[in-house]
């Protein structure tokens, strides 16, 4: 390892305990075999403290924002690490920031376009009430959502999470234990839990990428039904947007009547025979002496300015390589 | 008449021709002090011609003829040639038409500024030596005359030896030989001219001295005589020089470009750092002896005559057979027309201005082809080419209209000059120049440029092969300089093109010692001669269109010293004999010669084949003499055993046995590498019908929703260019599937994709039903990204073979394009389509393109599919894979085969992949694209194709190509999205492979660094091995092994994670090997596990997702038995707190200011706690992971 890197001398001098208005809890994690001498007696720091995001929500006062989660950190294991070794408080929910595979992106229309309520999803993202205004498809639920490829979760590499707790008094009393343990410096030790690793998550994965086509099927129908059920929906909408003006006067142009490719076309089409037409009936351009002269002009401009280009290229050529030189 | 610019510089001009003609023509009677040629110390060019201002009028007729040719002459006037000015706009636009385009000006421009020699501090001290030997040269005394015997001796008291050419002078003759003080000592060749170029090799200037006339006699021309004298006089120069007290140098004799005839006298600074040290200027001086001019009646050495009379028949009436000498003539013109050159050179020089720029491109563009003036670099050097051009500029040259016009810019002068070279085949057709009268025998010896005033053959000293080697070179750089779109100056001049491992895919080793040169009377040059063009002669003739070039490399020569003759040449030397092939034809096994019915054509044949020839019958009835080879896999290839066959039964056994024939090295790496028969996708045949019969079996289904359109290939195994051709059980193939359109597909992203999934489920369906053969099941990918392709079908084949098709719809492009411009959407939102819509372009239509370009060019090219596997294979164990697109490694294979330039079309895998090595290692990707052309095979629209004419890019597709890189620069100088820029005719784009940092700059780096480092290894091979050729005693123990490219060096990376041998990919070799049976094995095949990806490539590419940025992971994709890491230092680096710094991070405490505690918390990198996570991650998987210390 880097020579910076503590060794039996420097361990004695304890890491710093906090930082900014984090605690930084170190956790012990598990001896594995086949790891050089320096890995041994690996710690990993999380940074802790109380959820106070720019925009508050309800639950703030019983969450903690906890950065640099494991890589392997579960709700399972997350919860039982505060149930455990923490004081035995009851974690609700844990939120990660960040999840592989990522969670499933469903395209948005800009949030301050309508009224936003909270739900179950965290932070700023949060999901419309009005289902249709998500820009495509549908949000799945349990019947339509593919099956899942991956046995679980795992978190990108210094990623955070919000746990969040039964209650107001179970978050202080989380923190506050927290605190203790980083005071005591207590050894708490970090357990994988339930995350699937190793050659098991991989061999699932191979198995779980493909479904049995009846369980596809039966998704897919779901799907198409809520698909089939939101589009009449969004087009009440859009036909709705059509009528009505908006508070300036204004009537949204908005998709609908006849759709698909066929009209694209049309429309192209339509556009390449008007330009034909106006090209054709335009004043052809060397019909003036000013538009010969201009145009020998332009010609030459162009020489000039490829010239300019072409040497500032060789410049930085030369640059590049050294002078030219022919090759021995 | 011209306006006052004009006329100043012609006054220069006269100037100039003046101050050489005093040293040059003046017969006698030079001062010391003016045999330093101009240059060094003229004090100002200005000054001069107010001095010499008579000079203009006794030029006047020069002048008036100068204003003639004139007006053409481009409006850039050089005055100083080595001060030119920058270039200036109006020069750029005005020589859009003379120079090749502005870049091709410019770097001209560069370039003969870099070359020419400056005539500066370094250069006078060589002047200074010049000086010094000329007085001591005019102060030798004269020696009587004395008969051979006696003058020998007399040198060797002084400790001198004559170095008489051979064969050496009989002790009985009756003439004698005699030393007077030269007529003249004069500069000669390229210095005194400024056409001497800088190199890194010591250039030489030479010193010419005029034999005075009274020591020779009418006769002298014959029978050797002069060459004797000349040598004598050479040796008494020796002597003189010696002798010479306060005056040091180093003195050698050698050979005059090789030519036994004339031996010459090699000048070397002491090196002791006195007055007379010149060692500094980095040249040697060469002394010449010269004839005076008209020594000789010229009727009397013109090519038909002999001059050498043969001893017993010397009377008259044999002399009519005598065999004409045209060899010996021309070497006695050479010596008589040393002068009449310099002033030919010179007057074409003042005449035309650019003629010296060209001189100086033609030595450049000669010396990077490995031609000399040298006989064993060919014959064809400077001189000659200097010639060759002030002969073509001269009026009424005699090729129809004026070959080279006087106002030609230096480009056009290089170009037409060589056009000139490759228009006349002067092997088969002798070139005559003012020579009225002259006939020139039809010769089996060499080229003939016959140059009537001077009355000698400027090209005697070339053979045949070294001919159509500068023939070939010729039309190639001829080739290169008509293609409108590329700018090929690199090829022309920069790189070094005579490179036997870039250049022939074979070569032949043959130790000089078994071809018994010694026995031979003609001498050992001459016998050299010979042997070569009989070896030439037999091995073209055998190998007829299977080679498209064949060269000869000769060790070099040496000088030696004064005290002696020349010694004999080491036996151990070696001749060197390379072979360009043409694959179509190469392998082919058996040769068609002349029907049996042709009775002399057939005895002749079979003379020249000996027992080898039979006489079979074929298929279409014609009974023919044949010639059959066998074509075992892993045995001699054809062309090795054709010509080891051919040395055998034509040089004898002895040579066949001693001589060493080595080729495509290389292909030997990956599996079938050879190209076997007439292409080089054998091996990938299975697969192939396999594809063929799928795609018939699904097109043949009859109940599918909607109408298939195409099933097309879209991977590397589809190609031919997969490392390992795929045998059963291999990676799944992707294939695209497309439908007629439809409108009932829904107008939603999502909603397609579910779609998809149906059409899949009922494809495999229907498909199984049908053919229950096949196995087939549906996968999901992409989870997160619900736009995107969510669903493939694997369909594995009876044999094995496995394909994954998705499912294209046309109308995806849409409306990601609607979504990108759509400004309601977040912008998460418009990110994601934005990804989304270059993940779909990349995989359903520039995959698919890519795939059918290759498919094509793969078949068209037979050496094309194994460089690349072999290019891919050295990406793989550099464990560089994961960060370059397959397809962007193609491109720069297809790149080595689309722009092959300077060299031939690859004609093996070696060569193929040496060439993308070293072209590789030359990229300047900051600063250049890749730019691949296809259209000759391939375009956008169809309507290109039929017409002729617009085929290739445009220099406008370059431009507009050229514009968006360099938008790519601006936008992002720093270059952490694009890094490499590839772009093709038909992806303008140039980052379908390459966004997203794929490779990254550091990893781009590395692969430039890599590059270089193996190519160096090659050309340290090369050298080595022309070493090898001259001393065979320096073995070669120390080969480069082709394998030794292809070993990585894990030292360099900070984590090594071994995966458990369990898991560890099986090759497909191995994967063969366990299997014993072969019914048992397709069995196995396929089914079940085969077409999962393999569990410890999921866990790299975990780690990939993982740790983002903060490691650069590296595996070896074909083994994965190890997953190397490097810390990024530039993200993973030591830096004050932050919350998220996307890694796992510690705490450290600042040092410097303990007191504010809290503040002052560093952070860094985690490294065990991540050491930690990996194993935790990769459980069983990992068998230990190393840490660099």
């Amino acid at each position: 390892m880097a020579p910076e890197q503590p060794g039996k001398a420097k361990t004695s001098k304890a890491p710093p305990k906090t930082v900014a208005e984090f605690t930084i809890l170190p956790l012990t994690l598990p001896t594995l075999s086949g790891l050089p001498e320096q890995c041994k007696d690996p710690k990993h720091y999380i940074y802790v403290k109380p959820h106070m995001p720019s925009v508050p929500t309800i639950t703030d006062e019983r969450s903690l924002f906890v950065a640099n989660v494991p890589i392997d950190a579960t709700e399972t294991n997350i919860r039982t690490l505060f149930a455990d070794k923490l004081g035995g408080s009851r974690v609700e929910r844990v939120e990660f920031d960040a999840a592989i595979p990522a969670q499933t992106m469903h395209k948005r229309w800009k949030t301050d376009k309508a009224e936003k309520k909270d739900n179950e999803q965290r932070g700023k993202k949060r999901k419309r009430n009005e289902e249709a205004l998500v820009a495509e498809g549908v949000i799945e639920d349990e019947d339509s959502a593919l099956p899942s490829i991956w046995p679980g979760e795992l978190r990108r590499s210094g990623s955070g999470a919000i746990v969040v707790f039964v209650d107001k008094s179970s978050a202080r009393g989380a923190m506050k234990e927290i605190q203790r343990a980083v005071k005591e410096s207590r050894s708490i030790h970090w357990k994988s839990g339930d995350a699937a690793l190793g050659i098991e998550r991989y061999k699932s994965h191979n198995t779980l990428t493909y479904p049995t086509p009846s369980s596809l099927q039966s998704s897919l129908n779901a799907y198409l039904t809520q698909f089939n059920a939101l589009e009449t929906l969004r087009n009440k909408h859009r036909k709705h947007a059509r009528s009505v003006p908006d508070e300036d006067g204004f009537i949204t142009v908005t998709r609908g009547g006849r759709a698909g490719p066929a009209r694209l076309e049309d429309a192209e089409k339509k556009k390449a025979e008007l330009e034909d037409r106006k090209k054709k009936n335009a004043v052809k351009d060397d019909f003036y002496r000013f538009q010969n002269r201009e145009k020998r002009k332009e010609v030459e401009m162009g020489l000039r300015r490829r010239f300019e280009e072409d040497r500032k290229r060789v410049e930085r050529m030369r640059e590049g390589r050294g002078r030219v030189r022919p090759e021995r | 008449m011209a306006p006052p610019a004009t006329k100043r510089r012609k006054l220069e001009h006269s100037d100039e021709e003046e101050e050489i003609e005093i040293d040059a023509v003046e017969e006698d009677g030079v001062d010391g002090s003016d045999v330093s040629m101009n240059g060094a110390d003229e004090p100002d060019d200005d000054e001069k011609i107010d001095l010499e201002e008579d000079n203009d009028e006794s030029e006047g007729e020069d002048l008036e003829q100068d204003e003639k040719l004139a007006p053409a002459v481009k409006a850039a006037p050089t005055p100083k040639p080595f001060k030119r000015p920058a270039a200036s706009i109006q020069d750029g636009v005005y020589t859009s038409e003379t120079f090749k385009s502005n870049m091709f000006k410019l770097q001209v421009d560069d370039l003969l500024d870099q070359a020419r020699l400056k005539y500066g501090r370094k250069e006078a001290s060589a002047e200074n030596a010049m000086r010094t030997l000329k007085s001591i040269m005019e102060q030798i005394p004269g020696r009587d005359a004395l008969s051979i015997p006696e003058a020998e001796q007399a040198l060797k008291t002084s400790g001198v030896a004559v170095p008489f050419p051979h064969p050496s002078p009989s002790k009985d003759t009756q003439y004698k030989l005699q030393y007077e003080r030269p007529a003249s000592i004069n500069a000669t060749g390229s210095y005194p001219l400024k056409l001497a170029t800088r190199s890194d090799d010591r250039f030489s200037i030479d010193l010419v001295v005029t034999m005075p006339k009274s020591v020779l006699q009418d006769k002298d021309y014959l029978n050797h005589r002069y060459f004797y004298k000349r040598a004598y006089y050479l040796a008494c120069l020796a002597a003189g020089i010696k002798q010479s007290k306060e005056h040091k140098f180093k003195l050698s004799y050698e050979l005059l470009n090789g030519n036994q005839l004339q031996p010459i006298l090699v000048i070397r600074p002491s090196g002791d750092g006195g007055a007379d040290d010149f060692s500094n200027s980095r040249c040697d001086i060469h002394i010449l002896v010269a004839l005076p001019e008209s020594a000789f009646p010229q009727n009397k050495l013109r090519p038909t005559s002999n001059c050498v009379r043969q001893k017993q028949n010397e009377d008259e009436s044999t002399q009519k057979a005598a065999i004409a000498t045209p060899f010996y003539n021309s070497s006695l013109q050479s010596d008589a027309n040393v002068t009449a050159y310099l002033k030919l050179l010179h007057a074409t020089a003042s005449k035309t201005d650019a003629f010296k720029d060209a001189c100086i491109l033609g030595r450049i563009w000669l010396k990077q082809r490995g031609l000399g003036s040298r006989m064993r670099k060919g014959g064809f050097g400077n001189f000659e080419w200097a010639v060759v051009m002030a002969l073509l500029l001269q009026p009424n040259a005699g090729v129809g209209t004026q070959a080279l016009s006087p106002g030609y810019s230096s480009y056009q002068l290089f170009k037409a000059t060589l056009q000139f070279l490759v228009r006349h085949d002067l092997s088969k057709k002798p070139f005559t120049f003012q020579a009225h009268g002259i006939t020139i025998p039809k010769n089996e010896v060499g080229p003939v440029l016959f140059d009537g005033p001077r009355g000698q053959n400027v090209l005697f000293k070339m053979t045949h092969w070294s001919h159509s080697r500068l023939q070939l070179e010729a039309k190639t750089t001829v080739d290169m300089l008509s293609d409108s779109v590329f700018d090929q100056f690199d090829a022309t001049f920069i790189l070094k093109t005579e490179l036997m491992t870039y250049k022939y895919d074979s070569l032949l080793e043959i130790p000089l010692s078994v071809l018994h040169l010694d026995a031979v009377t003609e001498g050992y040059e001459q016998a050299l001669r010979d042997t070569c063009r009989k070896i030439n002669n037999a091995l073209s003739h055998a190998l007829t269109d299977r080679i498209t070039a064949i060269s000869f490399t000769l060790p070099d020569e040496e000088d030696w010293t004064i005290i002696t003759q020349q010694p004999k040449q080491k036996g151990s030397k070696r001749l060197l004999i390379s072979f360009a092939t043409d694959p179509a034809n190469a392998n082919r096994t058996v040769d068609h010669g002349p029907s049996a019915e042709n009775k002399q054509e057939a005895a002749s044949y079979r003379k020249f084949w000996g027992e080898k020839s039979e006489l079979r019958r074929f298929k279409d009835g014609s009974i023919l003499e044949s010639v059959v080879w066998s074509a075992k896999d892993g045995g001699a290839t054809v062309i090795e055993q054709i010509v080891l066959y051919t040395l055998k039964h034509q040089l004898g056994a002895q040579v066949a046995e001693q001589a060493k024939f080595s080729g495509d090295q290389f292909a030997g790496i990956v599996a079938a590498g050879r190209i076997q028969g007439q292409s080089g996708v054998t091996p990938f045949l299975p697969i192939m019908n396999a594809f063929t019969a799928m795609e018939k079996d699904i097109r043949d289904l009859e109940e599918l929703p909607l109408q298939l359109r195409h099933l097309r290939a879209a991977d590397p195994q589809l190609r031919y260019t997969s490392v390992e051709p795929p045998s059963a059980g291999h990676c799944p193939a992707p294939v695209v599937m497309q439908f007629e359109g439809s409108g009932r597909w829904p107008d939603d992203l999502c909603a397609i994709q579910r779609t998809k999934i149906a059409f899949l489920l009922r494809i495999s369906e229907l498909l199984l039903k049908a053919k229950p053969d096949y196995s087939a099941r549906v996968g999901l990918e992409n989870p997160s990204q619900p736009a995107q392709n969510q669903a493939f079908l694997d369909i594995t084949s009876a044999g094995g073979f496995t394909f994954r098709i998705r499912i294209y719809h046309d109308r995806e492009v849409t409306l990601f394009e609607r979504q990108l411009k759509d400004s309601t959407l977040d912008a998460a939102s418009r990110e994601s389509a934005a990804s989304s819509l270059a993940l779909y372009k990349r995989e359903f239509v520039q995959s698919p393109l890519h795939s059918q370009v290759l498919q094509t060019l793969s078949t068209r090219f037979p050496a094309l599919s194994p460089s690349i596997r072999l290019m891919k294979r050295w990406f793989a164990s550099h464990l560089l894979s994961p960060h370059f697109a397959p397809e962007l490694i193609e491109l720069l294979v297809v790149r080595t085969f689309l722009q092959p330039h300077p060299w031939s079309l690859p004609s093996t895998a070696t060569t193929g992949f040496l060439r993308t090595l070293a072209w590789t290692s030359r990229w300047d990707w900051r600063n250049v694209p890749l730019i691949v052309d296809f259209s000759p095979t391939f375009s956008n629209n169809p309507a290109e194709l039929e017409d002729t004419i617009s085929r290739g890019m445009k220099s406008e597709d370059l431009e507009r190509v050229q514009t968006r890189f360099e938008a790519w620069r601006r936008i992002d100088p720093a270059m952490n999205r694009v890094v490499l820029f590839a772009a093709t005719n038909l992806d303008e784009e140039g980052t379908t492979w390459s966004d997203k940092s794929k490779p990254e700059k550091v990893v781009a780096a590395r692969l430039t660094a890599l590059a270089k480092t193996a190519t160096h290894a090659v050309r340290a091979e090369e050298d080595r091995l022309l070493k090898h050729i001259n001393d065979a005693k320096d073995t070669l123990t120390t080969t480069l092994s082709p394998e030794s490219l292809f070993s990585a060096n894990l030292k360099e990376y900070d984590i090594v994670v071994h995966i458990n041998a369990k898991h560890v990919q099986k090759s497909a070799k191995k994967r063969e090997s366990e299997v014993q049976f072969k019914n048992l094995e397709i069995q196995q095949a396929g089914r079940k596990d085969s077409s999962s990806t393999p569990v410890p490539l999921l866990f790299a590419q975990e780690l990939l997702d993982i740790y983002g940025d903060s490691i650069l992971w590296f595996w070896d994709p074909e083994t994965l038995d190890k997953i190397v890491g490097l810390w990024n230092p530039v993200v993973t680096g030591q830096r004050s707190w932050k919350i998220k710094p996307g890694w796992n991070s510690e705490p450290i405490k600042k040092k410097t200011c303990e007191k504010e505690k809290s503040k002052d918390v560093d952070i860094k990198v985690n490294k065990v706690a991540v050491i930690n996570e990996i194993k935790r991650l990769g459980g069983d998987l990992i068998k230990g992971i190393e840490v660099k210390a």
